[in-house]
């Protein structure tokens, strides 16, 4: 394999969405950028894995953190060297249990493949009855076998539909890198029982469980909040909760508002409460019957579309780079250590997984509990599969928890199989944050069998840090730059705005991604060659006054705007006939 | 103008240098580019062609440069119908990496792509691999085999027009990779879908 070059604008460490995003913005206006990463996959913690890759992320941790404690570097005269990585910020508390039937083993076994720390999983299990005849029995070979069709997410996200991160991958053209999904139903938990919550306005009228009354009343409600002109003066110093206890709502009614629609709980601020349910309806209908995209094939494609980008406009990529440290001299970053090279920039661009122990002050760490399980149905039946966001609210002593159910047309998983993805604000282990509602919605241990909750197969539990609520400081050189690592929130809002914020400072005179050409709008010279190709010629010829001179990005940029929305119109109608006629076949 | 009925999406994969770039250019503009293939900006290339009496639109995905160390995303692979993995007859390394890229195939994309072995190239006349042993390697892996020069425009054509008609041949006996059961979203510029359970990309 080549050396890598030595000189950059700006080099990245980390292919986290943060990282990501800067790194196409940076190439995008034509900064040099180096990407690259410690481990051979993109995304970090925000990566997705294939269920045999999850089930190693234990280990892939703990050996990726011995290499930086083995290396040794001496240290020059004039200038400080710092190592990279630090503990602070590790996944905690991997948990991956099976719930499946060996092939060798015709008992129920429980097996764990994965250690919490120290303390050992009891095998408490007791031995159970053969299953009964009805649907198929998975083993753990089988689901083995279909590793490579999961994308298990560390950190899944749905997309508000007009949330800033969707319109920034529409603006920047790298939506063209991707396809989502929209959720196709909004549940929560209600009165001990799965109700679906009532998103737009035809949902509400179609429901059946709320009264004519209760409809008008929420219509009423979601009609006077919409409306951004609206007075809130009457929301001061109150929670969320109180103010809708005010308007005379039905308890039902304030269930759906409170828990679903705004995301919010019982110490939720009116104002707060209301800015994200104007969120919520703010972007319905734009893309399917709910206001939330999620991305196929798992929200780790997401950093990997920027990192496209990137190099589609020049980034250098290398994942699996052993990297020893960085020299810091005059408070100024110097050059980064990689292998035996010494690569040098004017900023550099850190993870704060991989950021020195120097670099971070943390004053206050929250965990973000997650749960991942695989299951053999949903946990709403129906006719068609449904991709599920449930919100389960606030229970006795636990938080409330996002759940989003995906099936196999989400690219995620194999057929006949639903992945689970449960996260809350840790309160005290993932274990015990889920254990609730894994007793009302979901059938673990199998032993009642003629239950019709959706049977556990595997579950996986872990520990994210939340940057969102934990008070991180960075003491970093001035050209050094800390991207944050996963949040709560259940977009990449934050994210993007994290990626935003450096950016300016790096390049304060520069536009933010602007939007990246089609390849139809990019007219490339012959280069002293004829063009053979006569559709090429013909194609070109009512561009041919822009093509003399300069590069691709700047011709394709002084295309008038008009011809290129027309030719994109013309484009996006023909493929949806192609897509009917395909289906004809 | 762009009344194609079928839009194909092939990508290439293989070491650096081994004629990706040109072969691309080749086939979508007709021309050899000297020096450094690579145009800054350039994402995929789109040509259509036709077979039988059907416009058949194919888009042709280069790796943006991030296989010179081995950093290719998973998401490259994503939806390919067609697969090209090329290698250089003049240089042996080429060849020997080509176990590596399929073992990066095997885990990202379907597994029913069609895969395509080309060794590039031919004009040259320090050849190394000679064409059985390319030939070999290709049915012992299940793929296409074929031999091309990007500099004088030799089996270029050929290769995508095969690539062509082998995926058509496909659609119509209803054997192409799915990737979505209900939205057929074959990739490409799908618009917004208002039914929930097909899937939408944003423009
Ligand atoms: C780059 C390229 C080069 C090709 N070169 C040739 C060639 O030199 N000679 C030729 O006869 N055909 C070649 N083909 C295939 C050609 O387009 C037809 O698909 C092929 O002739 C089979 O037609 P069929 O109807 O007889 O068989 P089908 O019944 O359509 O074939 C069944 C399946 O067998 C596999 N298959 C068929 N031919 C081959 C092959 N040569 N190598 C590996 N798998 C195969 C394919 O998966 C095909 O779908 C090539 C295709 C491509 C993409
Ligand atoms: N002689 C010869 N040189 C070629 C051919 N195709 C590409 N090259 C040269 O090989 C080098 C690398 O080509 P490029 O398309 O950039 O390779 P890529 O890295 O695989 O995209 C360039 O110098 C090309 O001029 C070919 O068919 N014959
Ligand atoms: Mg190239």
């Amino acid at each position: 394999m080549d050396q890598l070059p030595t000189e950059f604008d700006v080099i990245i460490v980390g292919t986290g969405i943060v990282e990501s995003v800067v790194s196409a913005a940076a190439s995008r206006v034509g900064k040099r950028v180096l990407h690259i990463d410690r481990s051979d996959y993109y995304g970090g913690q925000w990566a997705s894995f294939s269920l045999e890759s999850i089930s190693k992320l234990h280990e892939e941790q703990i050996e990726r953190k011995n290499i930086i404690n083995s290396s040794h570097i001496e240290h020059s005269g004039i200038s400080e060297f710092v190592e990279l990585g630090n503990k602070l910020f590790d996944i905690k508390n991997i948990e991956c249990t099976w719930h499946v039937q060996s092939k060798t083993d015709t008992e129920q076994s429980k097996e764990s493949t994965e250690m919490n720390d120290s303390d050992l999983i009891q095998n408490l299990v007791p031995n159970e009855e053969q299953h009964t005849q009805e649907t198929v029995t998975w083993t753990k070979e089988a689901l083995l076998k279909e590793s490579r069709k999961f994308n298990i997410d560390l950190v899944p996200k749905l997309q508000y539909a007009r949330g800033d991160f969707v319109e920034l991958l529409i603006s920047s053209n790298i939506a063209r890198y991707s396809e989502f999904r929209s959720v196709s139903r909004v549940l929560t938990w209600l009165n001990e029982h799965l109700e679906v919550v009532p998103c737009s306005r035809s949902d509400v009228f179609s429901n059946n469980k709320v009264s004519v009354i209760e409809k008008r009343m929420l219509m009423k409600l979601l009609t006077s909040l919409e409306d951004v002109e609206k007075d809130l003066s009457g929301c001061k110093d109150k929670t969320y909760h109180n103010y809708l206890k005010e308007k005379k709502l039905t308890p039902n009614l304030i269930h759906y508002v409170l828990y679903a629609i705004s995301m919010s709980d019982n110490n939720t601020l009116c104002e707060q409460g209301i800015k994200q349910t104007r969120r919520f309806l703010g972007s319905l209908g734009r893309f399917g019957k709910t206001p939330f995209l999620f991305s196929m094939y798992g929200s780790g494609e997401m950093p990997q579309a920027f990192c496209r980008l990137s190099a589609v406009f020049g980034g250098i990529y290398a994942l699996g780079q052993p990297m020893k440290g960085l020299t810091i001299s005059e408070n100024k970053f110097k050059c980064l250590l990689v292998n035996d090279q010494k690569l040098t920039a004017e900023h550099l661009v850190l993870n704060l997984e991989h950021a020195p122990k120097q670099f971070v002050d943390l004053k206050k760490l929250e965990y973000i509990s997650r749960c991942v399980l695989i299951t053999d149905r949903s946990v709403m039946s129906s006719e068609k599969e449904h991709l599920t966001l449930l919100l389960y609210p606030p229970e006795n002593d636990k938080n409330s928890v996002i759940m989003i159910e995906l099936g196999t047309l989400t690219g995620t998983c194999p057929k006949d199989l639903y992945l689970v993805h449960m996260t809350t604000r840790q309160k005290t282990n993932p274990k015990e944050d889920f254990l609730h509602i894994i007793n009302n919605i979901f059938n673990i241990n199998h032993k009642d069998t003629e239950s019709e909750k959706p049977k556990v197969l595997w579950v996986c539990y872990f520990s994210l840090p939340d940057f969102l609520s934990s008070d991180v400081k960075q003491n970093v050189p001035d050209n050094v730059f800390l991207g944050t690592g996963p949040d709560i929130d259940s977009d990449y809002d934050f994210s993007v705005k994290q990626a935003k914020e450096i950016f300016s400072k790096m390049y304060p005179e520069e536009e933010f991604l602007p939007r990246a050409p089609d390849p139809e709008e990019i007219v490339i010279e012959a280069e002293d060659e004829e063009i053979e190709d006569k559709d090429m010629a013909d194609k070109q010829t009512d561009q041919k006054d822009e093509a003399t001179d300069g590069e691709v990005k700047q011709k394709a940029e002084t295309k008038d705007t008009e011809t290129k929305q027309k030719a994109k119109t013309q484009d996006t109608e023909t493929l949806e006939n192609v897509e009917k006629k395909q289906v004809d076949h | 103008m762009d009344d194609y009925k079928f839009l194909f999406k092939v990508v290439l994969v293989g070491n650096a240098g081994v004629g990706k770039t040109c072969l691309v250019r080749r086939f979508t503009q007709g021309l050899f580019p000297p020096g450094q293939g690579a145009t800054i900006g350039v994402d995929f290339m789109i040509k259509t062609v036709e077979v039988g009496n059907e416009k058949v639109k194919l888009q042709i995905w280069d790796t943006a440069g991030q296989e010179r160390f081995r950093s290719i995303t998973q998401s490259y692979y994503r939806s390919a119908h067609a697969l090209i993995l090329v290698y250089d007859i003049s240089c042996q390394p080429t060849f020997d990496c080509l176990p590596d890229w399929l073992r990066e195939i095997e885990e990202y994309a379907s597994s029913k792509v069609l895969r395509v072995l080309v060794g590039n190239k031919i004009d040259r006349e320090d050849r190394e691999i000679p064409t059985h042993v390319g030939e070999e390697f290709a049915e012992r892996h299940n793929m296409y085999f074929l031999e091309t020069s990007a500099k004088e425009s030799d089996n270029v054509e050929r290769l995508f027009m095969q690539i062509a008609e082998d995926l058509m041949k496909q659609a119509r006996t209803r054997d192409l990779p799915r990737y979505d059961s209900n939205a057929q979203s074959i990739n490409g510029r799908t618009s917004t879908i208002g039914d929930s359970s097909c899937c939408s990309k944003l423009q």
